[in-house]
């Protein structure tokens, strides 16, 4: 048995939100238990108060979430300043939560230490890794190779950044009874019997002529094509400031396929620009752009790539987890995301996501995982 | 301790109700100005790309352009080069073989010929024989008789020297002929070197001499000749005479297939200081206009499929042009074609 309850509360006081999230899960879960729980809050709450809530309500619960820039579920759709809450019950899965710390100063260590917050004697039983990483802490893609590599070979790390409502000053995240900033929270599902299956696409497309990175250090991009990089983006965005809906396409080595990083942060003293991912020197590049369209289109992707790769016959819960800019592009038709996402699952079937700072995925079932940005994640678990 | 009365009670939840919508609709529209603010900045933004886009993919479509031009440019050369070495490659094999058959012909024929001459006087020798034996036996037995009338000994005496002349003139054609071919083909002067441009249009209308005679839809094309005065002009004696070839065989073509009633052709040649010039014209019905500009290009042909290969006029043309550093022009003033050949001195 594997079940998903979701609560979902858009008051705006704390404390009614979650006793009306924990009211609802009660009523859902009869006299079971659940072993952990994920939640997504938009910005302006009281944390504190609300994970206590629910530590004690459910005293043994292993819980981790995080700030948002949006939020969704199958109780409420699509809202911007709400709560939601999912736990799982199983009997056959066993989840664990972890944290790992100042994930900005030494992501590595960040990692192991979430890893062995887990406090598992059997890291080889881990079957799913979600993460939640603060969304303005560089060093997730170092934290997601180091999870990489102490998981068991090809477990699929899925999970996205928190968000902070496009203010871009300050993120949270959740780990049991805490709520840290530059955090790693991160949830471990083991057991053979578990089933899942992800997709995701983006529908950004290259716009802007080709260029090469030609100075670059992590996610400071100095120079494209010898120019200052603000100069590069200035031909194109003019002297407007440079938002996360334009990112830049990196093509992958002698090949056309590329991943996305989106900026926020342009340094006008030394003409660089801070992207919210790893840019490689010599990487070929180019700015994208995508009409509504064509984000809508993506997100039927995603969903169908994961329907489709499902191995099981019923999944017991999905879990969405879009990139923030796609939401600022899309506007009103940012419910047009959850909308698709009912109408291609089973119309039982309990929906959660969020809006993220960046994604976090593999590219393909039994693959490495990446860090992605502008994309729709769709993740779906059971055991059926 | 006091208890609240029950509509103070109502009232407080209801102030309570209003304070939270008041926040949340608060929250709402702080959300939505900060959404409106955005999506204007995102979409001057989304502006500015845009046009920038187009501008570039304006600018990706002239130099796609210019590129294309620069491909059908490469592509006419690769096709000029191919048609060179073909054609190249087809007259050097057939210019061997002419070569080789006017060889071997050319001794036998010169055999011929050198015997011709005593054939001619053993003839004569042996007519006045008989004369004197007429004369000295004015009535020969009937044996003798009998055999004069069997091989009618007057008419063969009359008709003789006839054959005799014919088969010399015969002869000498024959010569005239492979002297012809081995000038046209010139095998054994592939070499730059120094040449009279006559002899050349000469060899070349002997060989083209069976195509200047009547036919039964034609009448006889009559050539005429201006040769002004030529000095040895230095060039690739071969190729000069197969582009005179061309020119000559499209005009004698355009004017069979016309049905022209006195067709002719006019060669005229002369000289300035630093060039040497041919033309040749004919009275056909000329080349249209709207094809004019294409006769030079590889390919082109106005024959029907498998008559001409359309190589011609372009091998000419490059020829004259590339190899001999000179003009080679359409002149479309005159009633028929005409074309004219430059060709510099040094």
């Amino acid at each position: 048995m594997f079940k998903a309850i979701v609560g979902h509360s858009t008051d705006v006081d704390s404390e009614d939100a979650i006793a009306e999230i924990l009211d609802h899960c009660q009523s859902q879960l009869g006299n079971q238990l659940p072993q952990a729980g994920l939640l997504f809050a938009a910005m302006n709450f009281d944390y504190p108060l609300i994970v206590k809530r629910i530590q004690t309500t459910f005293p043994d619960i292993q819980l981790i979430g995080c700030t948002t820039d949006g939020e969704m579920s199958s109780v409420q759709g699509f809202q911007e300043d709400s709560i939601h809450l999912t736990l799982f019950c199983s009997d056959t899965v066993t989840i664990h939560a972890g944290l790992g710390q100042t994930l900005s100063d030494d992501a590595q260590a960040a990692a192991n230490q979430a890893i062995d917050s887990l406090k598992l004697n059997n890291l080889q039983a881990i079957k799913l890794c979600l993460v939640l990483p603060d969304g303005l802490a560089d060093g997730t893609e170092v934290a997601l190779r180091q999870l990489q590599s102490k998981l068991p070979p090809n477990t699929p790390i899925i999970g996205g950044l928190a968000g902070d409502q496009y203010q871009f000053q300050k993120t949270l995240q959740f780990y049991q009874g805490e709520v840290v900033h530059n955090g790693l929270p991160i949830l471990v599902f083991c057991g053979d019997s578990l089933k899942l299956s992800h997709g995701v696409a983006s529908g950004w497309h290259p716009l802007s002529r080709t260029a090469i990175v030609t100075k670059a250090n992590r996610e400071i991009v100095h120079e494209i094509d010898h120019q200052p990089a603000v100069q590069f983006f200035q031909e194109y965005t003019g002297q407007q400031p440079i938002y996360g809906e334009y990112p830049l396409a990196v093509f992958e080595k002698d090949s056309d396929q590329f991943y996305l990083r989106a900026s926020n942060q342009w340094d006008l003293d030394t003409n660089s620009i801070h992207f919210m991912g790893e840019v490689p020197e010599q990487a070929k590049v180019q700015i994208t752009y995508a009409t509504h369209d064509q984000i809508i289109t993506a997100a039927k992707s995603s969903i169908q790539q994961a329907v489709d790769n499902y191995p099981g016959q019923q999944p017991a819960v999905a879990f969405l987890i879009s990139c923030a800019a796609r939401r600022w592009i899309l506007g009103v038709r940012a419910q047009e995301e959850y909308a698709l996402g009912k109408q291609f699952l089973d119309p039982a079937l309990p929906i959660m996501g969020f809006y993220a700072y960046g994604e976090i995925a593999p590219l393909k079932m039994q693959g490495q995982s990446f860090y992605h940005q502008e994309t729709l994640v769709t993740l779906l678990l059971g055991v059926d | 301790m006091t208890e609240v009365p029950p509509k103070e009670k109502e009232l407080t939840e209801q102030l309570k109700s209003l304070d939270k919508e008041n926040r949340k609709l608060k929250k709402t529209l702080a959300r939505q100005e900060r959404n409106l603010e955005r999506l204007h900045q995102s979409r001057q933004m989304s502006e500015s790309l845009l046009s920038r886009a187009v501008q570039e993919a304006q600018q990706s479509e002239q130099a796609l352009q210019l590129r294309s031009q620069e491909l059908e440019k490469a592509l006419n050369d690769v096709r000029a080069i191919q048609s060179r070495l073909l054609t190249a490659d087809k007259m050097s094999a057939l210019g061997v073989l002419v070569a080789g058959v006017a060889h071997e012909i050319n001794n036998p024929v010169s055999f011929i010929y050198g015997n011709l001459e005593y054939a001619q006087q053993y003839m004569e020798d042996l007519l006045t024989l008989v004369s004197v034996y007429q004369t000295c036996y004015p009535k020969p037995n009937p044996e003798v008789k009998d055999c004069m009338d069997g091989i009618e000994l007057e008419f063969l005496k009359d008709d003789l020297p006839k054959v005799m002349s014919s088969m010399r003139m015969g002869a000498k054609r024959i010569k005239e002929i492979v002297l012809s071919l081995r000038t046209f083909s010139r095998t054994d002067e592939a070499e730059y070197k120094q040449i009279d441009l006559h002899t050349g249009l000469e060899s070349t209308l002997v060989i083209l001499g069976h195509r200047l005679k009547a036919s039964a839809d034609n009448a006889e094309i009559q050539v005429t000749k201006s040769y002004g005065e030529l000095p040895q002009v230095a060039c690739y004696a071969g190729q000069i005479n197969q582009v005179f070839m061309n020119i000559l065989s499209n005009a004698i073509d355009a004017l069979k297939e016309a049905k022209i009633e006195e067709p002719k052709i006019d060669i005229a040649t002369h000289c300035d200081n630093h060039r040497a010039t041919i033309t040749i014209a004919d009275n056909g019905p000329g080349i249209p206009a709207n094809i004019q500009e294409k006769i030079f290009d590889p390919f082109f042909s106005t024959k029907p499929v498998g008559k001409g290969t359309g190589l011609g006029m372009a091998l000419s043309y490059q020829i004259i042009v590339e190899k001999h550093h000179g003009q080679l022009l359409y002149d479309a003033a005159g009633p028929g074609a005409t074309f004219i050949i430059h060709l510099p001195l040094k």
